[in-house]
């Protein structure tokens, strides 16, 4: 990924949400993009050129731009009509976001249009989030990596972050993922906890 | 099993057959395609290839691209475009605009009060949206325009109120003919739609818009709510208080019949409004 002075950039056609440019590059706001509070959050975290991406949770397609930018494809997967509009006419510019419209809890719907993914990226607000992870396993390339941004609100009102995180982690190493690293995406973001794993077989 | 994917399928003894090349075939034959999430899931795009369905990578993401768009494109459209999206969001406009009318009058009069040091409300029975009238001869400079402004928007709404009405007869013509086309509307927009509308039971409708007062109620015991939304329709409003719970709750029953007549037929049925209306009025005779 391209840094300079430890400012987060992605090569591509900007503006697309109005995001500032630097040096022709687009700047990548930790704080308004969960993958990039990971990145800077985690000097392991890469998205090397040619990585295949599905993410679920697309929403307006702020972040999956940006995705988009470093990986050779991003799969795109959102629910509510509203922000899939905004997502289609970014896919529209970006021919490597592939947007389907549906139920990141029901893969089998979108399954036709997949292919093996190196990366699952997963951002959506509900209840059982990790066993959503979970259902989504089989598109990962075996040894494939999972990051799993844990909306712990959406999960548990008043639960600590720490024991709604524990469940979590336990749901997705019973389904078959091994969990590398669970930090806190503060200061960017409250309320979130990173979940990053890999699938083991 | 077949796989199937969006370019073909492919039989267990490895035969392939490419999907239809035309793209309003390929469309309707991807809007029903799902996976059992097996060992067959996901495809590659080299078995496309192998198939002959396309040339090389490029193509493949090339054509996936074009069809995702189109596909997605498609059920966007279809979930917009439910006749109630739009009484939808109407009604939230003609809330919010009733928001704006009050607050922005509320501040006229304030202001209006330093120019003229002897105006009172007091004692002067003038309902909030003929205040404006009665201030605008009087006001000067830019109070005059604002309070223009607000007499505009005050037009605007009177426009918007009989439109929601006159388009909550075409959409709900059952639970229109029994609150009038306004309250239902009102009670569409806080279920959410006219599809949730439906699905709830009587007792949620009758509180329905009541959120504050039952959670009350639930959580520290307070009297439950009577009515919510409905108490706007003047069957319950007029009623006298000792069977006003009794009229918001038989006037509930019928709505949540009326809204499933709606939801599911889409047709007025004069002969279920009129029974209902008779069995309501009769809880008041």
């Amino acid at each position: 990924m391209i840094w300079r002075d430890g400012t987060l950039l992605s090569p591509g056609e900007g503006s697309v949400y109005g995001e500032r440019t630097r040096g022709g590059l687009r700047v990548w706001d930790p704080r308004r993009s969960k993958f990039a509070a990971l990145a800077h959050l985690d000097p392991g975290f890469d998205l090397p050129p040619g990585t295949r991406v599905l993410y679920l949770g697309a929403a307006n397609g702020t972040t999956v731009s940006h995705v988009a930018d470093y990986a050779e494809v991003v799969y795109a997967v959102e629910f509510a009509p509203r922000p899939m509009q905004d997502l289609l006419a970014v896919a529209r510019r970006r021919k490597n976001i592939i947007p389907i419209l549906a139920d990141a809890g029901r893969p089998g719907r979108y399954a036709p249009l997949l292919e093996p993914v190196d990366l699952l990226f997963q951002d959506v607000a509900q209840p059982n989030q990790a066993a959503i992870a979970v259902r989504n396993r089989p598109f990962l390339v075996p040894g494939g990596r999972l990051a799993l941004m844990l909306k712990v609100r959406s999960i548990d009102q008043r639960r600590p972050q720490d024991e709604v995180g524990q469940e979590a982690v336990g749901v997705l190493e019973e389904g078959g993922y091994a969990v590398d690293s669970v930090r806190s995406l503060s200061p960017y973001h409250r309320d979130h906890l990173a979940i990053q794993g890999r699938r083991v077989d | 099993m077949t796989a199937r994917y969006w370019w073909g399928e492919i039989d267990e003894d490895g035969t392939c057959r490419p999907a239809p090349t035309d793209e309003a075939e390929a469309l309707a034959r991807l809007g029903s395609l799902e996976s059992p999430m097996d060992g067959t899931v996901p495809g590659t795009w080299e078995a496309a290839v192998a198939c002959g369905v396309v040339p090389d990578r490029a193509a493949y993401l090339a054509r996936l691209h074009d069809l995702a768009m189109r596909l997605a494109a498609d059920r966007v459209a279809e979930a917009l475009r439910g006749p109630d999206l739009e009484l939808l969001r109407m009604v939230r406009t003609l809330d919010e605009l009733d928001g704006v009318i009050n607050l922005l009058t509320e501040r006229a009069v304030e202001w209006y009060a330093t120019q003229d040091p002897g105006f009172s409300r007091k004692f002067r029975a003038v309902p909030a949206r003929r205040l404006v009238q009665v201030l605008l001869p009087r006001a000067r400079g830019p109070l005059r325009s604002v309070l223009l402004q607000i007499e505009a928007l005050g037009a605007a709404r009177t426009d918007l109120a009989r439109e929601v009405t006159r388009a909550a007869f075409r959409v709900m013509p059952n639970s229109s003919g029994l609150v009038g086309g306004l309250v239902a509307a009102r009670l569409m927009a806080a279920a959410g739609s006219l599809d949730a509308l439906a699905r709830l039971p009587a007792s949620g409708l009758q509180v329905l818009g009541a959120r504050s007062a039952l959670f009350s109620h639930i959580r520290t015991g307070t009297p439950p709510p009577k009515h919510g939304l409905i108490f706007q329709h003047r069957r319950v409003h007029n009623a006298p208080p000792a069977v006003r719970g009794r009229v918001a709750r038989v006037l509930a029953s019928r709505l949540a019949i009326a809204a499933r007549i709606d939801r599911y037929r889409g047709t007025p049925d004069p002969a279920f409004i009129e029974a209902a209306n008779a069995r309501i009025d009769g809880v008041l005779a």
